[in-house]
């Protein structure tokens, strides 16, 4: 009976502790159902549908998906939102690693700089985005600045009304988000900054090979796994821009639809159009480019190219 | 490193700073400035007024502490949520042992795959059928349903988990604890590090946060401070004082945290980046 005793006391142990890890899990993973899992198929069913206020009236298959790309808004949002990305990732991620290398260097005062340069990173878009408004009036500071310099503003091709001229509106937010985002690249850099050794590049050194070398032969293919994170984050983060686009140009993205992003249509089709199905559709075809670009991504990482806790 | 080369360097990580810090300086410039000096390039003001701090404590619908009141309660109620539904969720996929475990913990990484886009509109939809867009103190219930966990801080406690020593549970396993009092004793005040993290994080994007606000906050008096700010900006288009009072009040709470919890933030920044 002795003997027994503790095999039936180890096996009734792991069950209580399948049942606590079932009892523990239980409601993330209900809400996990609900709210991440059914409302994503719920999505695409919405998206079937000419699907109004007062819910669906009639399924249309992919008709929705079709009248998308015979928008030419839609297409322009398409086209904002991919220039955008394709500017403002490789200038945040570059500026990024600039102010990393800069801040990871031995000297005095590295500790204030990386938090003045992250700083703009932590305020929030609606805060950061008014000021920036307020800077880049065409009475404002910026063009203060320009003046100072001995630029005539008033002349310019644009008379210095950034935001509100259809041609410089696009390229204002895309300096902003550079401006604002790249402290958190610098982040991201600076981790992996930190996990590389240094006696590659001394070594190197000691070869003779020169500064500018060492950085793109040494430096650079070793910081690949923050690269390839900063851009995938980067690219997922710019077709997701809105904030900044409603706050600058309002609900139709003015002027001229210039800060029309996918996102901005989206809310446009639900919010002012109340057509639910057409908006679904839009919300599908970006999670597709969304999730293609992650799966990039993650054929590019390899497995476990980059561990934090290593 | 050569004289001029050190100078240059420091010439530049100055300007960057400069670059990062100015325009905020401005702001809180701007905010005691009276109208006829906005415009002016002066960064100190000449007649220094509390004139648009006086605005948005007073005569705003709503004012800045309704506002500020409606941005901490959902704040702290979203931090409360994923702190306990993170632990719970991470420790169970970290430290014990039943079946189905790994596919349940895959399937919570592909939760992470859906942009908050794609649920705009079923999740709108399914709110109003709920009856939570309204104008009513259950549309806050709106907010924190769509809040109410976020993989990416299951991932985050389920790696910290991950490190923990074992011989830490087998000490307090031989004390006779249960999985649950091993739990809520030995491991939970272990995990104290990345609990802030989860915190913090949590707090600084839902007080940061725009979109959901915006599109489910029905009623003036529920709105937080980055919607009014939105709202306010259109209504003052030409008094910018008020408005950048309002900047400077809704960023100095996220200033103040950043400089308690820096720390922290750097381990996240850290922790998440291992998620690729």
């Amino acid at each position: 009976m002795q003997l027994t005793r503790p095999k039936t006391l180890r096996l009734s142990r792991k069950q209580t502790e399948a049942f606590v890890g079932y009892g523990f899990v239980s409601i993330p993973m209900a809400l996990f159902l609900f709210l991440s899992v059914g409302i994503f198929f719920y999505a695409i069913y919405i998206s079937t549908y000419d699907w109004g206020i007062m819910g669906p009236t009639e399924y249309v298959g992919l008709d929705n998906y079709r009248k998308a790309f015979s928008d030419p808004i839609f297409l322009k949002a398409i086209r904002n939102s991919v220039k955008y990305a394709a500017l403002v990732v490789p200038i945040q991620s570059a500026l990024g690693l600039y102010l990393a290398l800069l801040v990871n260097s031995k000297i005095k005062g590295s500790k204030f700089f990386r938090s003045a340069f992250y700083f703009p990173s932590i305020a929030s878009s609606a805060a950061i985005t008014t000021l920036f408004i307020f800077l880049m009036a065409p009475d404002g500071v910026f063009n203060g600045v320009l003046r100072f310099f001995g630029v005539d503003t008033a002349n310019l091709f644009n008379q210095g009304a950034w935001l509100s001229d259809s041609r410089t509106a696009l390229y204002s937010i895309i300096g902003l988000n550079a401006w604002t985002t790249s402290g958190t690249m610098m982040l991201f850099y600076l981790a992996n900054l930190q996990t590389v050794d240094s006696q590659y590049a001394e070594a190197a050194m000691v070869d003779g090979a020169s500064r500018r070398q060492v950085f793109w032969y040494i430096t650079m293919p070793l910081l690949k796994p923050a690269h390839l994170f900063v851009v995938a984050t980067g690219m997922i983060g710019a077709l997701q821009l809105y904030d900044q686009a409603i706050l600058a140009g309002g609900a139709d993205g003015s002027p001229d639809y210039s800060l029309m992003t996918v996102v901005l249509y989206i809310y446009n089709a639900c919010f002012r159009k109340f057509e639910f199905g057409y908006a679904s559709a839009i919300g599908v075809i970006l999670f597709v480019i969304i999730f293609s670009l992650t799966l990039l991504q993650k054929s590019l990482f390899g497995s476990g190219a980059w561990k934090a806790n290593d | 490193m050569s004289r001029v080369r050190k100078l240059s360097f420091y010439g530049l990580l100055i300007f960057y700073s400069v670059l990062t810090i100015v325009p905020f300086l401005w702001s809180l410039s701007t905010s005691f400035k009276p109208s006829e000096e906005v415009y002016q390039s002066n960064l100190i003001p000449e007649a220094a007024t509390m004139k648009a701090y006086a605005t948005v404590f007073g005569k705003i619908q709503p004012n800045f502490q309704t506002l500020f009141a409606n941005s901490l309660f959902i704040a702290c109620v979203v931090v409360v949520l994923h702190l306990i539904f993170a632990a719970l969720a991470g420790y169970a996929f970290a430290r014990l042992h039943f079946p189905g475990r790994d596919l349940l913990f895959f399937a919570v990484l592909g939760c992470m795959m859906i942009p908050d886009q794609l649920r705009l509109v079923p999740m709108y939809q399914l709110l109003v059928n709920m009856g939570l867009i309204n104008t009513g103190p259950t549309n806050y219930l709106a907010i924190f349903l769509i809040k109410a966990i976020s993989a990416a801080d299951v991932f985050l406690m389920r790696q910290y988990f991950l490190t923990m020593p074992k011989e830490m549970e087998d000490a307090a396993k031989i004390d006779g604890a249960g999985p649950f009092q091993l739990f809520w004793r030995v491991m939970l005040p272990n995990a104290a590090p990345v609990l802030a993290t989860v915190a913090i994080l949590t707090f600084q994007g839902t007080w940061n946060d725009l979109f959901w606000p915006s599109i489910v906050l029905q009623s003036p008096s529920h709105w937080t401070l980055p919607f009014g700010i939105l709202q306010f900006k259109g209504q003052f288009s030409t008094d910018w004082p008020p408005i950048m009072a309002l900047v400077v009040l809704s960023t100095v709470p996220i200033l103040a945290l950043y400089t308690f919890g820096q720390r922290y933030i750097i381990n996240v920044q850290l922790a998440s980046s291992a998620k690729g």
